[in-house]
């Protein structure tokens, strides 16, 4: 049952990361694609009815945590505590600053929330990656199951590649979902971007994937190297889906994403804190499951909710979707 | 800094910011749905512009609402890891099923009310405002169940390693406590709404604007505000304290500032409890109520603070003043929300100016009420962080110091200043437009 639990928070996260990824994303590349005032609301208009609900779902996940792997939320958060904190503090500054450009008509301060928007997007995509990237590599557990995180020991090597790894694919997955949302000049300017993003991304898909099989060695679970034949495939289609379908190119890259994910909960896997060096153990999820009753109670709910959740948002996305045109938002 | 009480502080201080916004969520969500209903049913377009109104001001509080609950939701594991170890498998399950079944709801169907608001409301954006309702009710509902489970804890075993299991979700869930708990703060938080409808269209007739919206909002704002003043009292407040009375006996005595035990106890109306010296100074006494109110009999024995070891008192003076004040107010609001309706009946609250501004000026005072509610029931619970169950020294992050949450007391600080100032710009300014002032949007 616990790796039942471990499957729901992977997929979880999946979900945050294909839907506020495509946000954040959009967020990250909005000053390329975006020149002027209007083609940048139109850049937030076009997650503006998302964002909320995106959130939800990292919201979700943590108390899916709290509630399927106690021991594991209590040692994650407060061995992470000032860079959980400062993810605490992006995420409202990112909130504010996406709900207030609407509401304040003075162009000055469109140009503030703007760049604070973008910069507290990039930052979140930052931090995540770390966070992800530190996951896989391990932390230094002690003996009572607790870690501190010093910056020193976050900031490594793997870590940033991971981090940049992300920056690239998200700003990939945020492009094409502009392209799906947008019309005129920002749309053009996308499809720019996706080309350059698409060989970094690509880049850093081939260092990251060496460097993982560096650390952790060959003798990972077969799903490990499954996912990663995956998001190779989806490499490749998300290259081949560039100027001929914008849904095939949005279509590939979630698809390189949740690759992405399988691949790095694989890699942790027994394990859901991994401990730090390498090999030496770490959280496992049996040691981390709650009794019987509340595993139950968990997994009902999230899985539950998770398919309720599912069919009535499809059902209101679909009455919101189509394009924003320039025209439609000028004041 | 002692770690335990700047997280303490942190807790504190981060949670009745949050409790501002989900107030008038909780509390404005019904009048959102009604005026969208009917706005959608008649499509009368003063009825339109009532339904966009509070769905404006709906919106960027409950933006308020989420920026702030994020930081609630992951503070349990950030400065409390001990307690979440512990107790995870308990309080991880309405945590969970509020995100799922919740969140969601909420978040998803105010994603399409505020995509529809530029158009004319339709029976659609009827049906969503319902569910944002129905989201904020539930997720105010799962989440005082969590506290009611840290206030009289049931439905759990003692697990391996000082942890407490679950054992029965349904008695977690259902538990008398968390459901008379619930009615009260739902009801705190239904007030609230009421005062602010009543308040915004006070102004509104004051400032001889928007007459005939401003004369709706006042009159279902007090006749709404006056059911629920009752029943903050009666039953659910009464109910609340008769349960504090039976399993949190300590947290009554230092409520009433009760040092000794007593036969045919008095209430005490006013009066400064001195823990030091453990008396109440220039106390106003109503004789035999307090075990009236206690145990229904005049003569019943009440247990004062000092039946009980100095260790497991409460902070006395601040529980003591947090109750009186909530107290207090909640009697004025059932005395001036009286009147008001008294003066609707005879066709007068309108040109009444005194009145009017009097309802005007009450608009900060639930928020108030509801904060010192919760001052109340969270300080006179200490020293327990699980009532009897683990004390609060121990559940907080064995690897997070005090010097550090300070530095993030700070910066919560800093940014809540920031988030605060605009919501209040947003919102007076958005009531400065007024419902009739033209959508910036061609439809
Ligand atoms: C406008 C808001 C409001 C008003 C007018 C009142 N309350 Fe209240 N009260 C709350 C808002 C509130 C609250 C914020 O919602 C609390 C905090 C925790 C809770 O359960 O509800 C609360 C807590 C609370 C508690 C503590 C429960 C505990 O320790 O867990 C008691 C005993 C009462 N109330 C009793 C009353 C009585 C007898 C009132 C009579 C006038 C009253 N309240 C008016
Ligand atoms: C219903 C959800 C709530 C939960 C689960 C909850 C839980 C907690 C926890 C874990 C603490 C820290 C440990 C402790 O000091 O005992 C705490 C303290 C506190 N909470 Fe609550 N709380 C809730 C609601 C509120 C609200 C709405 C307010 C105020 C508006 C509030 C006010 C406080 C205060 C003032 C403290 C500090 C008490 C002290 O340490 O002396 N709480 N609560
Ligand atoms: C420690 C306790 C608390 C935690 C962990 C918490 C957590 C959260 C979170 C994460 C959100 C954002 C949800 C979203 O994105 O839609 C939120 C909003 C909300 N919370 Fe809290 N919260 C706490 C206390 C309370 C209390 C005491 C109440 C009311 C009784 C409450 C009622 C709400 C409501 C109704 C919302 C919806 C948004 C809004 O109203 O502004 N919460 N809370």
């Amino acid at each position: 049952m616990p790796t039942v639990g471990y499957c729901v928070i992977a997929l979880m996260l999946t979900a945050y990361v294909l839907l506020d990824g495509f946000d954040l994303g959009v967020a990250s590349i909005a000053p390329f694609i975006a020149r002027n005032d209007n083609e940048r609301r139109i850049a937030m208009e076009s997650i503006g009815p998302f964002w909320n609900g995106n959130e939800v779902c990292l919201i979700a996940a943590g108390a899916a945590l709290f509630a399927l792997f106690p021991s594991a939320y209590a040692a994650s958060f407060s061995g992470f505590y000032l860079p959980f904190m400062v993810v605490l503090w992006l995420l409202m500054f990112r909130g504010i600053s996406l709900e207030l450009r609407e509401h304040l008509s003075s162009d000055l301060w469109h140009q503030f929330w703007d760049a604070a928007f973008w910069a507290s997007s990039t930052l979140l995509i930052v931090l995540f990656g770390v966070a992800l990237g530190n996951l896989i590599r391990g932390v230094p557990l002690d003996a009572s199951g607790y870690f501190k995180g010093s910056f020193s020991f976050l900031l490594n090597p793997y870590a940033i590649a991971v981090a940049l790894l992300a920056v690239c694919v998200l700003g990939f997955h945020g492009a094409a979902f502009a392209r799906l949302r947008i019309d005129g000049p920002p749309a053009v300017r996308a499809a720019s971007a996706l080309t350059a993003l698409w060989w970094c991304v690509a880049a850093l898909y081939v260092i990251v994937s060496a460097a993982t099989l560096y650390l952790r060695g060959f003798d990972g679970h077969w799903a490990t190297y499954a996912c990663g034949a995956i998001a190779l495939a989806a490499l490749i289609a998300m290259r081949l889906a560039l100027g001929r379908s914008d849904v095939a190119a949005f279509a590939a890259s979630s698809l390189f994403l949740i690759a992405l994910m399988g691949a790095a909960a694989a890699t942790m896997y027994p394990y859901i804190l991994p401990g730090y060096p390498p090999g030496s153990g770490g959280l496992s999820i049996e040691a981390a499951a709650p009794s019987v009753a509340a595993m139950t109670t968990a997994l009902t709910v999230t899985i539950g909710g998770g398919i309720a959740v599912f069919a009535y948002g499809s059902l209101v996305f679909r009455r919101m979707a189509g394009k924003l045109r320039v025209e439609d938002v000028t004041q | 800094m002692e770690t335990v009480l700047a997280d303490r502080l942190q807790f504190a201080f981060t949670i009745m910011f949050h409790y501002l916004f989900p107030i008038g969520t909780i509390g404005l969500a019904p009048f959102v749905a009604a005026y969208t209903w009917k706005a959608a049913r008649s499509g009368d377009p003063e009825d339109a512009a009532a339904a966009r109104f509070w769905t404006t001001i709906f919106a960027v509080n409950f933006a308020a609402g989420v920026v702030t609950g994020i930081p609630m939701e992951f503070q349990f594991g950030t400065n409390w890891a001990a307690f979440s170890r512990s107790s995870g498998s308990v309080v991880g399950q309405p945590l969970a099923m509020e995100g799922m079944f919740a969140f969601f709801l909420e978040s998803i169907f105010l994603g399409a009310l505020l995509y529809g608001r530029r158009g004319k409301p339709t029976r659609f954006m009827a049906w969503a405002a319902v569910m944002v309702c129905l989201g904020a009710w539930l997720s105010g509902y799962f989440i005082v169940v969590t506290d009611a489970w840290m206030q009289h804890p049931v439905g759990y075993v003692a697990g391996p390693n000082g942890t407490y299991q679950l054992s029965d979700i349904w008695a977690v869930v259902l538990s008398s406590w968390a459901r008379w708990q619930f009615a009260h703060v739902f009801i705190g938080a239904l007030l609230t709404g009421s005062l602010i409808v009543a308040g915004v269209g006070a102004y509104y007739l004051l400032a001889k604007r928007e007459t005939a919206l401003a004369k709706r909002f006042v009159r279902s704002g007090t006749i709404a505000a006056f059911v629920f003043s009752i029943l903050a009292a009666f039953p659910t407040g009464d109910i609340n304290a008769d349960d504090v009375t039976k399993y949190q006996p300590v947290k009554l005595a230092a409520m009433e500032g009760l040092f000794q035990s007593a036969h045919g106890a008095p209430l005490a109306i006013i009066g400064m409890p001195d823990s030091k010296n453990r008396t109440l100074l220039d106390p106003v006494y109503v004789p035999g109520i307090l075990s009236y109110l206690a145990y229904g009999n005049f003569r019943a024995n009440v247990n004062g603070l000092e039946a009980y070891p100095r260790e497991f008192w409460p902070p006395v003076e601040l529980t003591y003043y947090a109750y009186h004040v909530m107290v207090g107010l909640g009697t004025i609001f059932g005395g001036i929300t009286a009147l008001a309706v008294l003066l609707l009946v005879m066709r007068r609250l309108y040109s009444t100016p005194l009145m009017l501004w009097v309802l005007m000026l009450l608009v900060p005072f639930p928020y108030i009420a509801n904060e010192a509610g919760w001052v109340v029931s969270e300080v006179g619970r200490q020293p327990w962080i699980v009532y009897g169950l683990m004390r609060t020294a121990a559940g907080s992050s064995p690897t997070v110091s005090g010097g550090e949450t300070l530095f993030t007391i700070i910066g919560f600080a800093g940014m809540y200043f920031l988030l605060g100032v605009l919501f209040l710009t947003l919102v007076l300014r958005e009531i400065g437009l007024g419902p009739s002032h033209p959508q910036e949007v061609p439809v």
